[in-house]
């Protein structure tokens, strides 16, 4: 897949309130990249349609979580 | 014996001496805060002493076990634990300049259970800041790895791992998010449990990652392990995601033995062109299997699909769980940050929204995969990491897309369990030699959830058919 280039992932993280400057800049953008990639390399049939998991139960009601 | 010995037994047997009153809390105490003189300035293990304090708990336990009372196997035995655990008018920093003086009002649950079983507060140790997975960010500067002051002793409990395995403590308690208790296990060579998520209460740990954060023992010997972990177990009102599970006699039950039991050798796991296992591990762990054949156990390979991919997807939930709870930070004082942290951070802010809720989706798969397996056998065997603990760099792990994945893909040995909630823990398995300079290598176990017992189990009957445990490290 295409990476991010520096200058869209200083735009991502102006959304956020965050100003990005090399060298860090580079880093976030190389970090960022990695986990993209590897997360669009997994592909599970039927994995859309699963629930996903936050935490395996609930917390019991009243209790602090 | 002299006193100076002490440091070296396991913290079991320091507790037997202690009850049976043939030596004092106060002798035991002494020389482990004796030790932490001499030999911290090298390991770099504590960021806090509590030397006073100690000193006056031990007195305490010794009066306590003159008159003939017990709080069990850690009464009078010295312990540490991580600097994100809350210490009452004790300094928890979280290894960052932005918690240098933050004096918790009370303790955590798991430090007043350590506590209420007699055990005696050394100290605070060093981690990782913010317990991400770095081993040069704590701003007091990084622990070093007893084996090799120059290597990674495993992170995010950098310390817990350096102090245990230096004889700086009796047992230590660390937190796991992705692998940070078994981590520093697998690299310092010692025995690490990440519990059961809902085990061992998180209330009063600053947290990492809400739905994935444990907390649990490292410690030398699968006993003292055990002994840890029973005396912090169990539910607790002021965390509402611990389950009323009785919490077993662990230490009692170590001896069981392995026969009958059946188990799973989690083939991606070992496979180099999957997730880069080197063929030192891979041996190590396959001649510990023969041993625990060896005593009565069927192993058998089983596959879990997704375990390859776990380091991807555990590190896209945590990393965007941890940037939620502090966002202002990183706004308003980002100078106070290690700049890995910053980095790391600032990365996790820009992972999207539908990336997130992918990898929740994949790890309900995941935790699937796990579980199903376990219906098949009583535990699981891997190894706990790709090789032996690495040198210390402080060239960034992002300064390339190709390192920054290969990080990634490393964190899968250990987040396969993170995501499935189940316990695992870390054992030493073998060396990377025999001679000087000789690295740990790790061996994993994983169980059902909340059958910690059978985990503790399997691995003290290995531990028991072999010698690694005994060897010392140089320091």
């Amino acid at each position: 897949m295409e990476r991010l280039t520096d200058g869209e992932v200083k735009a991502l993280g102006k959304a956020v309130g965050l100003d990005l400057d090399s060298p860090e800049l580079g880093r976030v953008a190389n970090g960022l990249n990695a986990i993209l990639e590897l997360m669009a390399e997994i592909e599970v049939p039927g994995a859309n349609m699963v629930e996903p998991l936050a935490a395996p139960w609930a917390a019991e009601e009243g209790q602090d979580g | 014996m002299a006193n100076a010995e002490l440091v070296f037994l396991p913290a079991t047997e320091l507790g037997k001496l202690a009850a049976a009153k043939e030596v004092s809390p106060v002798e035991i105490t002494e020389a482990y805060l004796e030790r932490i003189e001499r030999v911290n300035p090298a390991l770099n293990a504590y960021i806090t002493v509590c030397g006073e304090e100690a000193l006056a708990e031990a007195r305490r336990c010794e009066a306590e076990i003159g008159r003939g009372e017990s709080r069990g196997p850690l009464h009078g035995v010295p312990v540490a634990v991580k600097d994100q655990i809350h210490s009452r008018g004790i300094v928890t920093s979280d290894a960052s300049k932005i918690r240098a003086e933050f004096v918790p009002e009370e303790d955590a649950t798991v430090l007043a259970r350590l506590r209420e079983a007699g055990a005696i507060l050394l100290g605070k140790l060093n981690m990782s800041e913010f317990a991400l997975g770095d081993p040069v960010s704590s701003a007091f500067g990084p622990a070093h790895n007893p084996w090799d002051l120059a290597r990674n002793p495993g992170t995010s409990s950098t310390g817990s791992g350096a102090a245990t395995a230096g004889f700086l403590c009796g047992t230590s308690l660390g937190e796991d998010t992705g692998g940070s208790i078994r981590g520093p296990a697998a690299n310092c060579g010692l025995v690490g449990l990440r519990p059961t998520w809902g085990r061992v209460s998180r209330y009063g740990v600053d947290g990492a990652c809400w739905s994935i954060d444990t907390i649990g023992p490292i410690s030398r010997t699968v006993a003292d392990c055990a002994a840890t972990i029973g005396a912090i177990a169990g539910f607790d009102p002021r965390d509402g995601y611990t389950r009323r599970e009785p919490v077993p006699d662990y230490l009692g039950r170590l001896a069981e033995g392995v026969r009958g039991l059946k188990m799973g050798l989690v083939k991606e796991l070992l496979e180099p062109g999957l997730v880069g296992v080197e063929g030192q591990t891979r041996d190590a762990v396959m001649a510990a299997v023969e041993v625990l054949r060896g005593l009565g156990a069927e192993v058998k390979e089983i596959s879990l699909p997704l375990a390859p991919n776990a380091g991807a997807i555990v590190r896209t939930i945590t990393h965007v769980e941890r940037v939620s709870l502090h966002p202002e930070w990183l706004r308003d004082r980002p100078e106070d940050y290690h700049p890995n942290t910053r980095v790391s951070f600032a990365t996790a802010n820009l992972i999207p929204a539908q990336v997130y809720y992918k990898a929740q989706k994949l790890r309900a798969l995941m935790r699937r995969q796990v579980l199903a397996a376990l219906e098949d056998v009583d535990v699981l065997l891997q190894p706990t990491s790709s090789g032996p603990a690495g040198v210390m760099s402080l060239e960034p792990g992002e300064s390339s897309v190709e390192l920054a994945k290969s990080a990634l893909v490393e964190g899968s040995f250990r987040g396969v369990y993170s995501l499935a909630g189940a316990p695992a823990l870390s054992i030493l398995c073998g060396f990377t030699s025999e001679g000087p300079g000789a690295l740990p290598l790790a061996l994993q176990i994983a169980g059902r959830p909340f059958a910690e017992e059978t985990v503790l189990q399997v691995a003290h009957a290995y531990e028991q058919a072999t010698e690694w445990h005994n060897r010392k490290p140089p320091i």
